[in-house]
């Protein structure tokens, strides 16, 4: 911790220790149980964290003071405290937590049990599950509606998207969308959810209004064969003009025109691209390559990579303290 | 090119504005309808007796794959709600090979039209008999015997689980691979040890390998046949070799190959590096999660080959009602045997081809504890679809069901 603050000294020159917008990368590592701790700067490990087994999705409070991650291995969600690195709690959850969504004016955590086939409700300060929702086999995405009063799940299994009521706990709608649906964005104008389909190789838009596929969107990055297109990914600027979807097998992030709906890049990333987050200013993309053991970083301007770094054993999910 | 993505696209339009259709309908919904799977299997199948050392001791247990079936029932709890069709799942025990024909042709008559057999070969003939021309599909969720994909050919017929030749094509491609084209082959006294070595010596053919010896031998350990069941002799061949294939469906002979051999070489076939539809140490393609469902399942046993064909006949089943919308046999049916494609939880989409009815898939080829490679391998290329390179592809087959 203190080598740490120190060589974040020259550049946040009046910056105490533990402050926000440090713009640290945390990288979950799913083989080797830790979270470790990337400067953005140096690029060089600054810390490494031993979590429960298996850590994946990661998502900050919004003051950035604790960071939640999903433990599938051990039933639990660590809460990890940003300036000091300690794991300070635990919430319990059902089997196998992936992927979840965080409610803080209901102080409620939606997480997907992908060997539960649910989607469990937490009281956050309660530590305890106020109701489990049955779902499609091997739930992933989560996203909750801007009024938190729809929270959207898909199945990957299933091949379907639910739409589960806050309050009552029901599914109150599905659609059956592309072979094994992962995860999910919503447009800010609040009309569309984007839903990558990992084996149709395709995004597929969501009209939340009529709850039926309007659109498709497919990938193919040059050189590349059409089984590797496993889109799992996704990322989308907060104008609502630019998405980023990670590919999977087949090495790249597609970016894509949102109005038109057109890719207009690839950008060449590491091996299973999975993970992916954008930085508060947009400036920078991070990308973590599960079978590469590395994340990439990259420049959204020039759409080029600056750099990978090395993370731990199959690096799931990246989260920036900025 | 442009013909493959012209039909790439039609499909999903069609889907887009059945799921529309089904949209505008949901206000009422409508009866809950229901389609029942037969799963057949027959009393004492000798496939399923527990393989024993010579003395009493238990080396493999096998068990019947209903569990693959199960699993895949259970995954169709969610859509049950969203298609408003319950899947069932219907056992039954058949005495012999004409019970379970007897059977079939009752419950086609009761409407029951899709059927998982897991029989032995011979049980296929009497079947094939019992279904020509009616509304069935018969998934072969066990059995790899070449000759139901090419001479009987019927048009009823699924062959979920892998014939020998995609199976021994899968690990000659491998072997292959390594550059270990020198190779010795020992086969055993039984039907399927015959057949399945002769599987091999066709894939070694149709890769380039080089078979240095094939030896017959006779389990036991009578020292006056020991030229026959010592692998140190069997293997002593005037050929050095990269690799020996074991065929020996019994199994007690293939234990005692590997290092009893003359040079210190790999062994494959029954024992070590093996072929299979499926392992419960796949990683990828969403296999951990499989593999964990199967196991609660069944109550802690590892998933094997036909656990998987029978959890895929269910998934095909269920898909083919929720892509189409429809529980109509013939419309399932024809989006079964069609273009489409299925998460085979094994990397490339699986598919049914239309001239054998043979299902597309990756074999994989497991070590006791790691999948070491997955078939095809890399480098192998087909003009259509690299899972054609293994087993028969359409020019070879003298099945035609298309034509």
């Amino acid at each position: 911790m203190r080598r740490l603050v120190l060589a974040l000294l020259p550049i946040l020159a009046c910056a105490p220790a533990g402050a926000k917008d440090t713009g640290r990368i945390f990288v979950s590592n799913e083989k080797t149980n830790n979270i470790i701790v990337i400067d953005p700067n140096t690029y060089k490990v600054v810390g490494d964290v031993k979590v429960s087994r298996r850590p994946r999705d990661m998502h900050f409070d919004a003051a950035h003071e604790k960071l939640y991650i999903a433990c599938g291995d051990d039933d639990v969600i660590d809460i990890l405290d940003v300036a000091t690195l300690r794991v300070v709690g635990k919430l319990k959850t059902g089997p196998s937590p992936e992927a979840f969504a965080m409610d803080e004016k209901r102080r409620r955590i939606y997480v997907s049990q992908e060997e539960g086939s649910s989607l469990a409700i937490i009281d956050i300060e309660q530590n305890t599950i106020v109701r489990e929702v049955p779902t499609g086999a091997e739930p992933e995405g989560v996203l909750i509606s801007e009024d938190g009063k729809i929270v959207y799940v898909t199945s990957e299994e299933g091949d379907l998207l639910h739409a589960i009521d806050a309050d009552t706990g029901a599914v109150s709608r599905d659609v059956v969308v592309g072979s094994r649906p992962r995860r999910l964005a919503a447009t800010p104008d609040g009309k569309d959810l984007w839903v990558t389909a990992e084996l149709a190789g395709q995004v597929d838009i969501v009209d939340r209004g009529k709850f039926v596929v309007t659109d498709r969107i497919g990938f193919l990055p040059p050189g590349m064969r059409k089984a590797d297109v496993t889109p799992v990914g996704l990322a989308m600027t907060k104008d609502g003009k630019t998405a980023y979807v990670t590919l999977g097998h087949a090495a790249h992030v597609a970016v894509v025109d949102v109005p038109t709906r057109k890719v207009v890049a690839y950008i060449l990333v590491g091996k299973r691209a999975w993970g992916i987050t954008l930085s508060a200013d947009e400036k920078t993309l991070y990308v973590a390559n599960g079978l590469g053991d590395d994340i990439t970083i990259i420049d959204t301007k020039t759409r080029k990579a600056k750099v990978s770094v090395p993370a731990g054993r199959v690096p799931y999910g990246i989260a920036v303290d900025d | 090119m442009v013909s493959r993505s012209m039909t790439k696209v039609a499909p999903s339009v069609l889907l887009l504005a059945l799921l529309a259709g089904a949209a505008a309908a949901q206000d009422q919904p409508p009866p809950q309808q229901q389609v029942k799977i037969g799963f057949v299997e027959i009393e004492n199948d000798p496939r399923y007796e527990p393989l024993r050392a010579y003395e009493r001791l238990v080396l493999k247990r096998r068990e019947r794959p209903i569990t693959g079936a199960q699993v895949g029932i259970d995954e169709a709890a969610a859509l049950a709600r969203v298609l408003h069709t319950d899947f069932v799942l219907d056992r039954i025990v058949a005495k012999s090979a004409d019970d379970a024909a007897t059977y079939v042709r009752a419950a086609l008559e009761a409407g029951t039209h899709f059927f998982l057999l897991d029989a032995p070969a011979e049980a296929y003939r009497p079947m094939a008999a019992a279904v020509r021309g009616r509304d069935a599909l018969v998934f072969n969720v066990s059995e790899p015997d070449d000759s139901l994909r090419r001479e009987l050919c019927a048009a009823e017929f699924v062959h979920l689980y892998p014939s020998r030749a995609q199976l021994t094509d899968g690990l000659v491609q491998f072997v292959v691979s390594r550059k270990w084209r020198d190779l010795l082959v020992l086969e055993g006294p039984a039907p399927g040890d015959a057949a399945s070595a002769a599987a091999f010596m066709c894939s070694a053919q149709k890769f380039g390998a080089r078979i240095v010896a094939a030896q017959h031998f006779k389990p036991g350990t009578d020292p006056r046949d020991r030229e026959q069941n010592d692998p140190a002799l069997l293997s002593a061949v005037n050929h050095d070799f990269d690799a020996a294939f074991v065929a020996d469906e019994a199994f007690d002979f293939a234990r005692t190959v590997p290092y009893h051999l003359a040079r210190p070489r790999p062994v494959m076939g029954s024992i070590d590096l093996e072929p299979v539809a499926w392992h419960w140490t796949w990683e990828r393609n969403g296999g951990p999660q499989l593999n964990s469902r199967f196991e609660r399942r069944s109550g802690g046993r590892h998933m094997e080959g036909p656990d998987f064909a029978a959890w895929l006949a269910v998934k095909m089943i269920v898909q083919s009602a929720m892509r189409t919308r429809s529980v109509a046999f013939a419309s399932q049916r024809d989006f079964i045997l069609g273009d489409s494609s299925f998460d085979g939880y094994k990397g490339l989409a699986v598919s049914v081809r239309p001239w054998d009815h043979q299902l597309r898939q990756a074999i994989q080829l497991a070590a006791p504890y790691e999948v070491v490679a997955s078939a095809p391998i890399e480098g192998f290329l087909h003009r259509t679809n690299e899972l054609d390179t293994l087993g028969d592809d359409e020019p070879e087959s003298p099945c035609h069901l298309n034509k």
